[in-house]
């Protein structure tokens, strides 16, 4: 125990004497600082800098044109939409509704040729057009379709719309009574959630998610270089002849684990710091809100499956890499366990995206205990889960991470001693059960 | 102090890499492990050090199954190597503590060592900044600061130069004056026949011949005179077969017995001018190569 002691400072000591680990930290620190000085860096600026340009403005050329405030000419630094309408005098009147349903675009009405229409928008000119053979047909003109274009989605409610006024004054309503009965249907609703509100959740739960990711393979492979390091520099000759192999693998992990956790408690602790400093300052539809407000529990969940899934693959890290000779050897080496951890990645980033955290391939992986770190806790945060599941899945967890770090301990001490090709697996396992 | 290993057997698959080694060390004097590249030595040392069990056999020390909770060892590998990168009094300081030394004494005892091997000026420089035989002293505090009483050194003098060699034998013999239990492993037979009182040659996991160095080459028949004479090619024409020539004007009469000694020695000085004769004893060398160089 003493021995576990003095390796785990030993090594924790050469992370916080590692540059690079301190040169990271403090620039993860700095850019949180700076992103969350902006918005109030920001609203300083607006407060000052209106009460100097405003005059020359109001009097200056702008005030040349009509003068009335036409929202056309307030829209025509917008990018521009081209309408082609048959019949001429619908066109006005259809120029309208898009201009309505469309406030980020300078609509425009065209009779240009389809070919000129075209050109315009592959020049730049125009951003899109719509091309309409009357008021339920048309063709949607872009240069290149965004994958979240909802231009034709919108046009479709402004045209039904238009059509639905149009027969209703054309039955003898007057346009006034025609739009009265279209916006007198208002629908009021409130939404109550009496589990999890995933919509609130899924940025911390994904924030998290990408935590683990980052830190597990940043950290892993720094474990696994570890040990190669002082394979291939032989001072294993001598570690393996003053400490048990036990302690060895026990102490580097946890010093991984503390140095990956202090930095990440170094990097959320200072954003939650200057997030509260900034607090009033934030104008985000309340995403920022929801990531610092996170529930105290999910908050000891989180902690308790980083530090779980972190320990299981560092120590299968660590194995890795005592059974490398070479320091080039390891990145092939971490290969299976990498793709291991990534598909578990992808099962819980797939589950997360489509909003269904409670499909049986989730729950499978929120108990075996290489995903559930990042199944478990997704469930937590976007479902609800009952607590025995997630008792059996975080003992599952403990015993694995128990047996893992046995076995990885087993592996470095025969594994630090075989130079020359990297041992097959059957020589290794032979080797540990001889003993 | 003696440290007894008893058929000690070890396979790595199915290789049999020691086939039953037995050896005896005793404290205050030097023991030396000889034998080719893949004889089995580090295998023997590894298992004596607990890295991993023998498959059968026994490790006594004073006569009891050795405990290595209480007996410390200290060893200088042949493949040399620490941490590059860290400053030399935090990595030995380390490698003390991990030898269940507490820190201040660590320190104090560290401080000794670079002292005495005349390294105090280095005490705060990173490793890789010093030449190779200073990196190599600097391991050599690895294995003596913790006080240990059994010592461990493969290979210690090679890529030292005669004045920290010769500061090492000084080492050397200060702890073996301190009644430890040195165990010498190398290919250099000169020091081991300076430092050792006793040897054991291993060959292919087996020990060849071990004992008394002195033994061992008293042991060995007395049959053979190396004369030096001015005579020498005429001596060696009349006297034919038996003959085998040496360095200079030096050869070798082999006898059918050790009781022809004397009269053939009253009929070479009676009959011709010789320089010098005496009977042949063999080098540490000649003894490896007999026992350690067949059936590899």
């Amino acid at each position: 125990m003493k021995q576990l002691a003095k390796i785990l400072k030993f090594e924790f000591k050469n992370y916080l004497q590692n540059k690079i680990f301190v040169g990271v930290t403090v620039f993860l620190v700095v850019v949180i600082a700076v992103a969350m000085f902006i918005p109030r860096a920001i609203n300083v600026f607006e407060n000052d800098v209106p009460s100097i340009p405003e005059p020359p403005i109001t009097d200056g050329e702008q005030g040349e044109g009509d003068g009335d405030g036409d929202v056309s000419d307030l829209k025509k630094d917008f990018p521009k939409m081209l309408i082609k309408y048959g019949s001429a005098e619908a066109a006005e009147a259809v120029r309208e509704t898009f201009s309505a349903y469309f406030g980020a675009y300078n609509v425009i009405l065209t009779d240009d040729s389809l070919d000129g229409i075209k050109e315009k928008i592959v020049s730049g000119e125009a951003e899109c057009a719509f091309v309409m053979d009357g008021l339920t047909s048309y063709t949607y003109y872009v240069n290149n379709l965004s994958m979240y274009d909802m231009n034709t989605s919108v046009a479709n409610e402004a045209l039904r719309n238009f059509y639905q006024m149009s027969a209703m004054m054309e039955g003898g309503l007057t346009a006034e009574q025609a739009s009265a009965i279209l916006a007198g249907q208002i629908i009021t609703s409130q939404t109550e959630s009496l589990g999890k509100d995933q919509m609130q959740n899924f940025f911390y739960t994904y924030i998290m998610i990408f935590a683990l990711y980052m830190v597990i393979l940043l950290y892993g492979q720094m474990v696994a270089t570890n040990v190669a390091t002082e394979k291939s520099s032989r001072a294993m000759e001598l570690l393996i002849t003053s400490a048990n192999p036990v302690s060895m693998m026990f102490g580097k992990v946890l010093a991984s684990c503390l140095a990956g956790l202090t930095q990440l408690i170094a990097v959320f602790g200072s954003a939650i710091i200057f997030y509260k400093l900034n607090e009033r300052y934030m104008d985000d539809g309340g995403i920022m809100s929801s990531i610092f407000n996170m529930p105290v529990e999910l908050v000891v969940y989180m902690l308790i499956f980083f530090v779980l899934g972190f320990l299981i693959y560092a120590f299968m890290f660590g194995a890795i890499g005592s059974t490398a000779s070479k320091l080039e050897d390891i990145n092939t080496s971490c290969m299976p366990v990498i793709l291991l951890f990534v598909a578990g990645f992808m099962v819980v980033m797939i589950g997360m995206s489509t909003g269904e955290v409670d499909t049986a391939m989730m729950k499978v992986c929120s108990y075996v205990p290489f995903t559930s770190p990042m199944a478990m806790f997704t469930r937590i945060a976007m479902s609800t889960v009952p607590i025995y599941e997630i008792v059996i899945s975080v003992a599952l967890l403990i015993g694995s991470v128990i047996g893992v770090g046995v076995l990885a301990a087993k592996i470095y001490r025969v594994g630090v001693l075989m130079y020359g090709t990297p041992p097959k697996l059957g020589a290794i396992l032979k080797g540990i059960f001889k003993g | 102090m003696k440290l007894e290993l008893r058929n000690i057997e070890k396979s790595f698959g199915e290789k049999q890499v020691l086939k039953g080694i037995t050896l005896e060390a005793e404290g205050g004097k030097a023991f030396g492990l000889l034998g080719r590249n893949g004889a089995g030595k580090t295998t023997t040392i590894r298992i004596l050090m607990n890295v991993f069990g023998s498959d059968g056999g026994e490790i006594l020390f004073d006569g009891a199954p050795i405990d290595y909770r209480s007996v410390q060892f200290g060893y200088l590998p042949e493949e040399r190597g620490l941490y590059p990168k860290k400053k030399i009094i935090d990595q030995l300081t380390y490698f003390a503590e991990l030898k269940g030394m507490e820190t201040a004494e660590a320190v104090k005892s560290i401080d000794y060592w670079l002292a005495r091997l005349e390294m105090t000026e280095y005490r705060n420089k990173r490793l890789d900044t010093l030449s190779k035989g200073n990196q190599q002293k600097i391991q050599l505090i690895t294995a003596l600061a913790h006080d240990p009483q059994i010592i461990i050194l493969d290979e210690p003098f090679s890529g030292l130069d005669p004045v920290n060699a010769m500061l090492l034998k000084d080492v050397v013999k200060e702890e073996i004056g301190r009644g430890k239990i040195v165990l010498f492993s190398s290919h250099q037979m000169s020091y081991i026949e300076e430092f050792c009182d006793s040897i054991a040659i291993l060959n292919q996991g087996k020990v060849a011949i071990a004992g008394e160095l002195n033994e061992i080459k008293r042991n060995y028949p007395r049959n053979r005179l190396v004369v030096r004479s001015q005579q020498k090619e005429q001596i060696m024409k009349e006297l034919g077969a038996v003959c085998k020539d040496m360095e200079s004007d030096a050869f070798m009469i082999t006898l059918s017995s050790p009781e022809d000694k004397s009269n053939v020695i009253k009929r070479l000085a009676e009959s011709y001018d010789i320089d010098e004769v005496k009977v042949f004893e063999p080098s540490l060398g000649d003894i490896f190569v007999e026992h350690a160089g067949e059936n590899i």
